[in-house]
């Protein structure tokens, strides 16, 4: 259970996000949409650790958390995937897997990288989800929705309580996209995690997420479940 | 049948990815057409032994290269770093400390880069240009221009010590450069050395410590710098303040082709040994032909630029 409170985010006198609340419920997805310069990504960095917000709280399970950085949210059980951007396309898929938390075996006194094992959990992880991937291919020589399932896999393998996905769907064609959303469903059912989603593809969040939150100039316009507001009505929030 | 088309699948990956030992031993051999004193024994002897320096600065440049920098003061850690050994023995320490104390001060020299680079954020090209002029000013003015000789023995161990026709400093450098491949390959840190120079933000988003990485690669080019600096006084007897100045544009242009990225996360270390000494074989025949000095500099250019085309081409088949 995610509860945000006045969250406000200002650089000088420009406001990026202006009191933002809103509560989600564990297990809950929530598609975060606006125009550009709405906040969404501000919002979704602030709950990653990536951002301080400039004022208001944030409540986990009761209990008023802070986080000083990405790698403070992660141990609290925070994940983020964000645009495509986060792998190195000259790397293998199982470099970009295990970037920052690689396998070692010691051999002597010294710690190796246990490749092979890296590989093999790699192949595993991705073929839970979805189809499976050659993990020793060069990341950037995957699709657009391959690269997808790689980075939330990845944000997935840390077992965390809750799972930011940022405009990652951007450029998926229509078959990818499906595919996407059955795996980021299958994601949901089979490990309870909450989901906080920003993508502009309104169709996508409305098949996807249990609530919608609309923001506009650094406000909240609208935050209910998703069979209560149509594309129109979501559209005429999020506009002027 | 599968056996054959295996091998021969495997010999032509292995031919694409090392291209480079491909190159030199194809120009090896059009040289030796042309001077085929190249293939005795005494000359090979000789490119190994003297190549071993361009081969180090280019290992230690290309470390620097992996995370998208680069490191113009290595040659002046080359000239610094061991004359601060010989003076800190002169002032009485034991050979093995004054060894030891020159890659320790090598590495040094590569954190301090790596600091004013990540904290200060001063861009690598400008900050290692400052730090070879500094370096190579502080040992003019200490050697007053004047080479330093009366190398102690165990100093030139490596250059003195001969097992058969070959120098103990080749074996040293087999053992650094074997070290030095494990470390990139293998190691947590070495891999990330890739990653960081692959995506930076991306490592940061994943808790890499990104700067961390990058100050460690600066360490590692000084260090090697020093190295290079030390095997090559033990084996010419001296250390001059000129020293390895000529080696910067082969320390460069040698990562190039063995198709090392300029931007980062690409470099293979068996292909640039083997640019390496094809820079070296080329500065050697150039020499030994009696050609002008000058030249050597014209061909090293033009080999650069044909590695670089050759590297565009190689990427084009492989599809990046």
């Amino acid at each position: 259970m995610i509860q945000v409170r006045n969250i406000s985010k200002n650089y000088g006198t420009v406001i990026a996000l202006s009191n933002v609340s809103f509560e989600l419920e564990r297990g809950k997805i929530l598609g975060l949409v606006g125009d550009n310069g709405a906040g969404k990504s501000t919002l979704l960095k602030i709950l990653s650790g990536d951002l301080q917000p400039s004022g208001g709280e944030i409540y986990l399970e009761g209990r008023r958390t802070r986080f000083k950085s990405p790698a403070d949210a992660m141990k609290i059980g925070i994940a983020i995937a964000y645009q495509f951007l986060e792998l190195v396309d000259s790397a293998m898929v199982w470099e970009n897997f295990f970037m920052g938390r690689e396998r070692t075996k010691r051999i002597g006194p010294l710690l190796f990288l246990d490749i092979g094992k890296m590989k093999q959990l790699t192949a595993d992880a991705i073929a839970k989800y979805g189809p499976e991937l050659d993990v020793d291919r060069e990341a950037g020589e995957l699709s657009g929705e391959q690269r997808q399932i790689i980075a939330v896999t990845r944000a997935i393998e840390a077992n965390p309580e809750i799972l930011l996905l940022d405009e990652s769907f951007t450029l998926l064609y229509l078959e990818g996209r499906k595919e996407i959303v059955d795996f980021l469903k299958e994601v949901n059912k089979k490990g309870d995690i909450t989901m906080v989603i920003v993508s502009h593809d309104l169709d996508l969040v409305k098949e996807l997420s249990h609530f919608i939150m609309v923001l506009r100039g650094g406000e909240k316009m609208f935050f209910g479940r998703t069979d209560e507001i149509s594309i129109d009505e979501i559209v005429r929030y999020m506009l002027p | 049948m599968k056996l054959a088309r295996y091998l021969l699948g495997a010999v032509r990956t292995n031919l694409v990815e090392y291209y480079t030992w491909l190159l030199f031993v194809g120009i090896y051999l059009v040289m030796g057409i042309f001077v085929p004193t190249i293939f005795r024994t005494a000359i090979l002897l000789n490119v190994l032994v003297q190549g071993t320096t361009v081969c180090l600065l280019s290992i230690g440049m290309t470390f620097v290269m992996l995370v998208g920098e680069i490191d113009l003061s290595i040659v002046a850690a080359a000239a610094f770093a061991p004359m601060a050994g010989i003076i800190s023995w002169e002032m009485g320490f034991p050979v093995p400390v004054a060894i030891l104390l020159t890659f320790l001060i090598g590495g040094v020299i590569g954190l301090f880069n790596g600091l004013m680079i990540t904290k200060l954020r001063i861009p690598s090209l400008v900050q290692t240009v400052a730090m070879w002029w500094m370096l190579e000013g502080i040992v003019l003015i200490v050697t007053r221009g004047v080479a330093k000789a009366g190398l102690p023995n165990a100093w030139m161990v490596l250059g003195r010590i001969f097992i058969g026709p070959i120098p103990l400093l080749v074996f040293f450098f087999i053992i650094v450069v074997i070290v030095a491949v494990i470390f990139a390959r293998r190691t947590v840190t070495g891999r990330r050395l890739y990653l960081v120079g692959g995506n930076r933000e991306a490592c940061s988003a994943m808790g890499i410590p990104v700067n961390r990485i990058r100050i460690i690669s600066f360490m590692i080019s000084g260090l090697f710098g020093a190295i290079a600096g030390y095997v090559s006084s033990s084996r010419m007897g001296f250390i001059s303040s000129s020293f390895a100045v000529e080696w910067l544009m082969p320390a460069i242009a040698a990562p190039v082709i063995a198709g090392v990225s300029l931007t980062g996360g690409r470099g293979n270390f068996i292909n640039v040994i083997a640019g390496a000494y094809l820079v070296q074989l080329i500065v050697m025949v150039v020499r030994a032909g009696g050609v002008s000095g000058y030249f050597t500099e014209f061909v090293q250019g033009l080999l650069v630029f044909i590695a670089i085309l050759v590297n565009a081409g190689r990427q084009r088949v492989i599809g990046r």
